[in-house]
């Protein structure tokens, strides 16, 4: 049934386009003119994915992901290269993608299907990774969070923001981290309940949020596995 | 080679692998179910390592395969040689040298360092299976954190020996929530796996499940306060370097009772009566 309707799927895009041959092989050039695939998909997506493995086996630690940034197509010009490299790195049909209205464009959705073959869902809940930026973070969305048996089949968060630093007001400790790590995300309200967000991962461990965050061609990720505090915490209480 | 993807998985198998290892990353030593393949070699020797070391592997890697600490036995020499042919990699018995060393019930004695990814072939992932043989029970066991069983075990050792008697695959617990099998490595590596600067991953091909122990995390060994936990020594040096802080394999050289002690590692052992000649 699911490989049927990802035919399906294929199948539009390749009606939306021409149905001759060479009109095919037109299309597939403006695509990748447009939005970017990897050059090297077998070398590529290995490269990319040490890069995020790394970020995610050492949460907090910035990594630089090599790869052309996609097109200036509002409003999913924020994702940014990390971003898209993450998803080109580990979509593919067999995956389901949640996409954030404020990200949301059919340029996206086409290019993500045309180049991965993933399926798009509106539920989040069903989501094995999820597209937002800070702004669209809401903590009431119903992303999976695996269960207490089967923790793994949780939606990872690929959420762009404002920036990425080493630096406080957020200090993340635990796996991966040999005392303390800085991370500093953005001022605005939505990376503060993003961060608020993954502080509360704790307390239901073994379910939880995973976080790849992107910033351009920037990437660092939160882990569910991952303490998150205040650096100003202790003042406060 | 002709006919074959780089590193032999197809990279529809390589993505499915390396979303698993994400989560069990996230999730330190919780066994990720994922799709193992049939690879050219029989379970028990190491598919489940492979498969990951499949998944992760770039061209510009460094391989090193040890098989019980050493370079140069059949299974390390075929595994070396497998990824040589389906990669083309460049391989190493160097320890320091190495990018990713997959290993089979070892550890290596020089300290890995940060980068380093340690790939440790497991046979059987579960570390209750012998005390509750229901996969559905022990999955239960694992989310209710309920591992007294497991101290029970323990316990009956030192009640019928005086000791705890078991000296390889002993369990741990790993960042104080789940009870983990750290694959038939000797008790005596089992401090080597906390706060290990290197990232730790573990295949089990026939029980297809991965796990994985993140950089700097903290790994104890299950015990208790009157028996704490110890790792073997011996009354030997190593006959070859005279190290008498590794790990001693013992070696019969004649049927007239002769035997010697030697190191396990053949590359620290090596590198050693190097600095030493």
């Amino acid at each position: 049934m699911e490989n049927r309707a990802v035919t399906k799927e294929k199948g539009v895009v390749q009606e939306s386009g021409v149905v001759k041959e060479s009109g095919v092989v037109k299309e597939r050039e403006m695509m990748n003119e447009a939005w970017p695939g990897l050059a090297d998909p077998a070398h590529d997506s290995q490269r990319l994915f040490r890069q995020i493995l790394g970020a995610m086996s050492e949460p907090g630690t910035l990594a630089t992901l090599a790869l052309p940034a996609p097109p200036q197509v509002t409003p999913s010009d924020a994702l940014g290269a990390a971003l898209w490299g993450v998803m080109l790195t580990l979509c593919d049909l067999e995956t389901r993608v949640w996409i954030a209205a404020d990200l949301d464009s059919p340029a996206l959705r086409e290019a993500l299907t045309f180049h991965t073959g993933a399926r798009i869902t509106d539920d989040p809940a069903n989501a094995d990774f999820a597209l937002l930026t800070h702004a669209s973070f809401d903590p009431q969305t119903p992303f999976a969070l695996g269960s207490d048996t089967y923790p793994d089949r949780g939606t990872t968060l690929l959420v762009a923001v404002e920036r990425l630093a080493n630096a406080e007001p957020w200090i993340l400790s635990g796996p991966g981290i040999e005392t303390t790590r800085a991370l500093d995300i953005g001022d605005a309200a939505g990376c503060h309940l993003l961060m608020d967000r993954l502080a509360a991962n704790r307390a239901s461990f073994p379910q939880g949020l995973d976080v790849i965050f992107g910033c351009g061609a920037q990437l660092a990720a939160v882990p569910r596995s991952t303490r998150v505090t205040r650096a100003d915490a202790k003042e406060v209480n | 080679m002709d006919g074959y993807n780089f590193a032999y998985l197809d990279e529809q198998t390589k993505r499915m692998i390396r979303r698993a290892l994400l989560k069990a990353v996230a999730i330190p030593g919780y066994q990720v179910p994922f799709g193992g393949r049939e690879m050219p070699m029989p379970y028990g020797w190491g598919t489940g390592g492979v498969q990951l070391t499949a998944s992760i592997l770039g061209a510009d890697d460094i391989l090193k395969v040890i098989d019980q600490g050493a370079d140069d036995t059949t299974n390390a020499v075929s595994i070396r040689h497998f990824f040589q042919r389906v990669a083309g990699v460049e391989t190493t018995t160097a320890t320091t040298a190495a990018d990713v060393i997959q290993t089979r019930h070892r550890i290596p004695e020089t300290p890995l360092r940060s980068g380093q990814i340690l790939v440790f072939q497991v046979p059987i992932p579960e570390p209750l299976r012998f005390i509750e043989p229901s996969e559905q029970e022990t999955r239960l066991m694992h989310a209710l954190e309920e591992y007294g069983v497991m101290h029970v075990k323990l316990y009956e050792d030192i009640a019928r020996y005086g000791h705890i008697a078991t000296t390889y695959a002993y369990p741990v617990k790993v960042d104080g929530r789940y009870v983990m099998d750290p694959s038939p490595i000797p008790k005596f590596d089992n401090p080597k796996l906390d706060g290990n600067p290197a990232l730790m991953l573990f295949g089990a091909g026939r029980e297809k499940r991965l796990y994985a122990i993140p950089p700097y995390t903290r790994v104890e060994s299950l015990d208790f306060e009157d028996h704490p936990f110890e790792i073997q020594s011996w009354e030997h040096t190593c006959a070859l370097c005279g190290s008498d802080h590794s790990y001693l394999d013992e070696v019969i050289t004649d049927d007239k009772g002769g035997r010697m002690f030697v190191c396990s590692d053949t590359d620290y052992c090596q590198t050693r009566r190097g600095e030493v000649a």
